[in-house]
């Protein structure tokens, strides 16, 4: 039998456990999905534009000499490159980890800071040149994996929740397993 | 493309799996390109100490003729580009190129830099340091190596033309050798390493093509079929055979489903 909506007063939130509450949530939920599915073009988007300022050598402002005299002595570019292709392994791992789980996280953009940090690294130890397209690579493929992860979760996520949605308005509750 | 089982595993496989090789191929390119620049500096330096040893002899006695003669072989070699010596005062002196002598060379010119940067000049180079890479008039990649000539205790005893004891360098020997074969080398590995990379692009998606095709398209297929001729209540089909486990057990819930409800009616309509 379908339940009729009562209305509501103009302005008041509705009651926790009716069904204009629970519509509210789940279209909360949905806008909140669709603004978080994008997290990760807007992450590789940063990264690109960092990429580019560094490309065109805005990290020439900070002399590599500064670098180590506040840091100390940086790694090889050896060691910095084997760093690089370990962590690049090691995030494409855990990225398809959690697509394979279907968890949401929020990271991306803690990539863009690790790879900001491998272009430091490479500048100080006066390798930028030669690696420069390894670090772009590595945070293309990173946070390229990344984007599609969070995308798709969250286009799976919204097509629950509007299945859930359309239960709801026809029944005026959630389903048994909800 | 996204809405397919085939689009949704291929991007996210491929991307993953060339990315990744995209990443370790330009790191290795750049370890092989350093590996390689070093080896043909280290190789240029000897070449330049060679020279020098070779023609202490002729500077020893001041026999002018002689090492004008040696350094205008040593330019006729093939890869070799310039060869030069100044004195103290930046003037060239001998010279693969006559054009070039007597011509007094700027202090602060890229290869000068290195020992005049300063308000003392360095007397010591690293190998190097000693080595700079440039461009000549006519396009073409070139790696020279300036090395000093040390005023040896011999230099400032012989009895020709005397070196004061307290003058450290008495010039600098300046070997310039084409970089055409060198670049032309890593031109190849790239081209290699690209190939690599794409091979290895086409063999994984063709692979997991295929896997995807045998294992779970098929059989899906087979079971779609199956379905499809269930729910049109045609002369029962037979549970297709072969299926993997999981599908196979659909295949038979959805049987023991459809004669229950062919059941179900044959009662209703009795």
């Amino acid at each position: 039998m379908k339940m009729k909506l009562q209305p509501t007063t103009a302005g008041a939130p509705p009651e926790p456990d009716t069904p204009e509450a629970l519509l509210d949530d789940i279209d909360r939920e949905i806008r909140r999905l669709s603004r978080f599915s994008s997290r990760g073009l807007w992450a590789l988007a940063l990264f690109l534009v960092i990429s580019i300022l560094v490309g065109n050598g805005v990290a020439s402002v900070i002399l590599p000499d500064r670098i180590v005299a506040v840091l100390g002595k940086p790694p090889s570019p050896w060691a910095i490159s084997l760093l690089l292709v370990v962590y690049t392994f090691f995030a494409i791992i855990l990225s398809l980890s959690r697509f394979m789980g279907g968890i949401e996280h929020r990271s991306s953009f803690c990539h863009v800071g690790y790879l900001t940090a491998f272009f430091l690294f490479y500048h100080g130890a006066r390798a930028l040149n030669d690696n420069y397209w390894a670090v772009v690579g590595a945070g293309v493929t990173i946070l390229g994996v990344e984007s599609y992860r969070i995308w798709s979760y969250c286009h799976e996520t919204i097509a629950r929740r509007q299945a859930l949605l359309a239960h709801v308005r026809r029944t005026g509750r959630l389903p048994a397993e909800e | 493309m996204f809405r397919t089982l085939a689009g949704r595993a291929l991007v996210l496989v491929g991307v993953t799996v060339t990315g990744f090789m995209v990443v370790c191929c330009l790191i290795l390119y750049s370890a092989i390109r350093t590996s390689v620049n070093r080896d043909a500096v280290l190789n240029a330096t000897n070449l330049a100490d060679t020279i020098l040893k070779s023609t202490r002899y002729a500077m020893l006695k001041s026999d002018r003729e002689t090492l004008a003669t040696t350094i205008r072989n040593i330019g006729e070699q093939k890869g070799v580009e310039h060869v030069r010596i100044f004195n103290k005062q930046g003037v060239v002196t001998f010279s693969a190129h006559p054009n070039e002598l007597y011509r007094r060379i700027d202090k602060t010119s890229e290869g000068c830099i290195p020992c005049h940067s300063g308000p003392v000049p360095s007397t010591r180079l690293g190998t190097m340091e000693q080595a700079r890479t440039f461009r000549n008039g006519t396009g073409r990649e070139i790696m020279a190596i300036m090395a000093p000539i040390y005023n040896e205790p011999d230099c400032s005893s012989a009895p020709c033309h005397v070196h004061p004891p307290n003058r450290k360098i008495l010039g600098m020997l300046d070997v310039g050798l084409s970089r055409d074969n060198l670049t032309r080398s890593l031109a190849v590995i790239r081209l290699q390493m690209v190939l690599f990379t794409l091979m290895v692009l086409v063999i994984t998606i063709v692979g997991v093509t295929a896997l995807l095709r045998r294992t779970v398209f098929i059989p899906l297929n087979r079971l779609k079929i199956f379905v499809v001729q269930t729910e049109e209540g045609r002369e029962p089909p037979s549970v297709p055979s072969r299926l993997p486990d999981d599908l196979e057990r659909m295949a038979q819930r959805i049987d023991r489903i459809a004669r229950r409800s062919g059941a179900g009616g044959a009662d209703r309509d009795g």
